[in-house]
């Protein structure tokens, strides 16, 4: 194998791990607050991803009147796809919260299974509502966006799109790590998931702190999902399972519970997927992912970052 | 508050319930075509499996169309009524998917008067849902299941009118290397026993005609994301890329080629011969092949009625690709249960005796449909084995090679 076609994998890993760190944060956000899996997650995803499908059909559609400023010029362009971003990570923030509220919080002194349970029913009710109020076919995914090679070196290249999804993806991280460990928010969130009945007794309004992780964690997700759209080109109900689950098991790499460690996780993920499909064999990638996450779980139960975790217990 | 809880909840668990329920999984919705027959008519029912909600919804749904169509035109004929039958038809999802195409074919047997089945598309699913008629003595007709092991089971109640992929396969072989003077392919399939098959039989002609395959490779039906496997194309720099598989995944794995900049256009086979694929891809698949079963519906002999009864019958809906074919497996067996009508009396088609005597009768087909001559050989395949190339021009699929021209 060439040296292009090593870092050409490595590009096509480092994008498919930003989505997956995107939706990870969200499980090991929700995880960390409330020791609880929240199996509806790739719910959120797949309806971001309709959402800001929905936004962007409606913002260049002939009939909108500014259509022409939103498909005109570069800075349009911007314009839009900061507002499709913006609509869908609100609109799912809102639907996470309002999940909680209805299915998870008055089962929050429930067995943990129960929880559970009710996340994997969100799970199927939102697939199925999407299947038959939306459509069961895949709607494609309108390219607005200029997909063009930026960068190349050594014989692969960079498109426009990985840049933005890497990009995105790594300041939404940075920009909610700073959160959580800066301010005084995040503090009130450290505080919930190191012992919530304690920090209730401190003043902490627990039922403002998981609604936010609820809120935080969805709208990382929906952003992920009209990446997902817009990468891939295509936006199905059935769309969040399978990152869903690859994003879960990249949370459980980097150590659940733990913000860097669902990054690593994810990124890591990504580029050991895109190797192995590369040199193995696509029907190989799975597993080869999977063996890793056995053997790590195996030397490091935690996950990779996971003391932390054991730290705060 | 505890009361309140637990309210929200049994509403939520209502709710989850009724989704459930409203989709149906694996359920089968009776439509009746026709009833204004007389009161003593006797109602016999045609069975319609197909992907309706999950896979290749587009092609399942044309399927379901033509049938119904067929049933309404039976309905409305004199041979029905003189024959005092009426027929109906039931909706089966089966999602493409092998587990639900079995709960569907088992819905199917448990409705006595169900008499025969047109379906199902996907090989892998009609495959193990073939057993289940067979041992309920329903005929079935596929329109487009087309992977050989379907037909070599043994079975004397499974026929198709489409054409195989050891036809199939081969022919686009020769159509690729032979016509458009390809010698490099690198070839893909789904993992489902249609993609496999079909890809299989590809590989094999297009090397033993002199091509060179470069590599094989094995993706998932349900994959979206193929820029690691692309990136491996790229670096193969082959002519042209085969793919065995549905539109679905066909059309992401084609897109997602030309973003990467690989030049070589990708053919397919009919899994991929939709409007959908086209909608997918985009402009990204300008120049992409594929293959389909029979001639191109407007070439067909009867082709122009069928067009103007379905435009009149769904004026919204384009002609899909399986949709001449399932419009010819319902008529054959609406035929067949007419003449055992016909020789035994109606009352007697839903008797073991009769259902011998309505597989016995598609057996021993011999018509001309909308597409084309229909016979069976001792398998119950097709012995019109046309073949046609279609390549996406200017955004629609346009015929390039059609046999016989």
């Amino acid at each position: 194998m060439t040296a292009d076609v090593i870092i050409q994998q490595l590009v096509n890993g480092v994008t498919l791990g930003g989505m997956y760190a995107l939706i990870a944060l969200g499980y090991t956000l929700v995880y960390g607050i409330l020791l609880m899996i929240n199996f509806a997650h790739s719910e959120m995803f797949m309806g971001g991803a309709y959402v800001g499908l929905g936004m962007l059909l409606l913002l260049t559609s002939k009939s909108f009147p500014a259509h022409a400023f939103f498909t005109g010029s570069a800075f349009g362009i911007l314009v839009l796809y900061v507002i499709v971003f913006a609509v869908a990570a609100i609109a799912i923030g809102i639907l996470g919260m309002v999940i909680e509220r209805v299915a998870y919080r008055p089962l929050r002194h429930a067995p943990r299974l129960a929880p559970l349970i009710s996340a994997i029913g969100v799970s199927i009710f939102l697939q199925n509502a999407a299947l038959l109020w939306i459509d069961s076919k895949a709607i494609p995914f309108p390219r607005v966006f200029p997909v063009t090679p930026l960068v190349t070196f050594a014989g692969a290249s960079v498109n426009s799109l990985q840049i933005l999804i890497v990009a995105t993806s790594l300041i939404l991280l940075f920009v909610l790590d700073t959160f959580i460990s800066r301010t005084r928010v995040g503090k009130a969130m450290r505080a919930t998931s190191q012992d919530r009945e304690a920090a209730g007794l401190m003043g902490i309004d627990i039922n403002y702190v998981i609604s936010l992780a609820f809120f935080i964690g969805p709208a990382l997700g929906a952003v992920a999902g009209v990446f997902h759209g817009m990468y891939y080109g295509a936006v199905v109900f059935s769309m969040g399972f399978i990152p869903g689950i690859k994003s879960f098991t990249a949370a459980v790499l980097g150590g659940i519970g733990n913000l860097r460690g669902a990054m690593l996780g994810g990124f890591l993920l990504g580029i050991v997927e895109s190797l192995a499909a590369g040199f193995l064999s696509t029907g190989y990638k799975d597993v080869v992912a999977f063996i890793i996450l056995i053997l790590v779980l195996i030397f490091r139960p935690g996950g990779l970052l996971g003391e932390s975790v054991v730290e705060k217990v | 508050m505890k009361m309140r809880n637990k309210r929200v909840l049994a509403a939520l668990a209502a709710l989850v319930a009724v989704s459930m329920i409203a989709t149906g999984c694996g359920g089968a919705k009776t439509a009746d075509t026709g009833t204004d027959g007389a009161a003593a008519a006797t109602k016999i029912t045609i069975g319609i499996g197909a992907p309706l909600t999950q896979g290749a919804v587009a092609l399942g749904q044309g399927m379901k169309r033509s049938a119904n169509l067929a049933v309404k035109q039976a309905n409305e004929s004199a041979a029905a009524k003189d024959a005092g039958i009426t027929f109906a038809t039931v909706e089966g999802d089966d999602q493409g998917d092998p587990k639900t195409g079995v709960t569907v074919a088992n819905t199917f047997a448990s409705d006595a008067s169900l008499i025969g089945v047109m379906g199902h598309l996907n090989s892998g699913v009609t495959i193990p849902a073939s057993k289940v008629y067979n041992d309920n003595k329903i005929v079935m007709v596929s329109p487009a299941a087309t992977n050989p092991a379907l037909t070599l089971q043994g079975f004397n109640n499974v026929f198709r009118v489409c054409t195989i992929d050891t036809v199939q396969g081969p022919t686009a072989a020769e159509a690729a290397y032979t016509t458009f003077g390809y010698k490099t392919v690198v070839v893909i399939d789904d993992s489902t026993p249609y993609g496999e098959g079909l890809a299989a039989e590809f590989a094999k002609k297009f090397a033993s005609l002199g091509g060179k395959v470069l590599f094989s490779e094995k993706t998932s039906d349900k994959d979206t994301d193929f820029n690691a496997l692309v990136t491996k194309i790229k670096a193969a720099k082959p002519d042209l890329i085969y793919y065995g598989g549905i539109y679905n995944a066909g059309a992401l794995l084609s897109k997602q080629a030309d973003d990467a900049g690989v030049k070589a256009p990708m053919m397919s086979g009919d899994g991929c011969y939709d409007g959908e694929y086209i909608k997918l891809g985009g402009t990204q698949v300008e120049g992409d092949y594929c293959t389909s079963i029979g001639l191109p519906v407007d070439k067909l002999p009867a082709g122009q009625a069928f067009i103007d009864a379905y435009k009149a019958e769904y004026p919204t809906d384009d002609i899909a690709a399986y949709d001449a074919y399932s419009y010819d497996a319902a008529n054959l067996i609406i035929q067949a249960v007419l003449k055992v009508a016909g020789e035994q009396g109606a009352d007697k088609v839903l008797t073991p005796a009769g259902r011998d005597a309505v597989i016995a009768a598609v057996a021993a087909t011999n018509t001309e449909g909308v597409s084309g001559a229909i016979s069976f050989d001792a398998n119950g395949d097709t012995t019109n084995k046309a073949v046609t190339t279609y390549q996406v021009k200017s955004g629609a699929w346009t015929p390039v090679l059609v046999p016989g021209e």
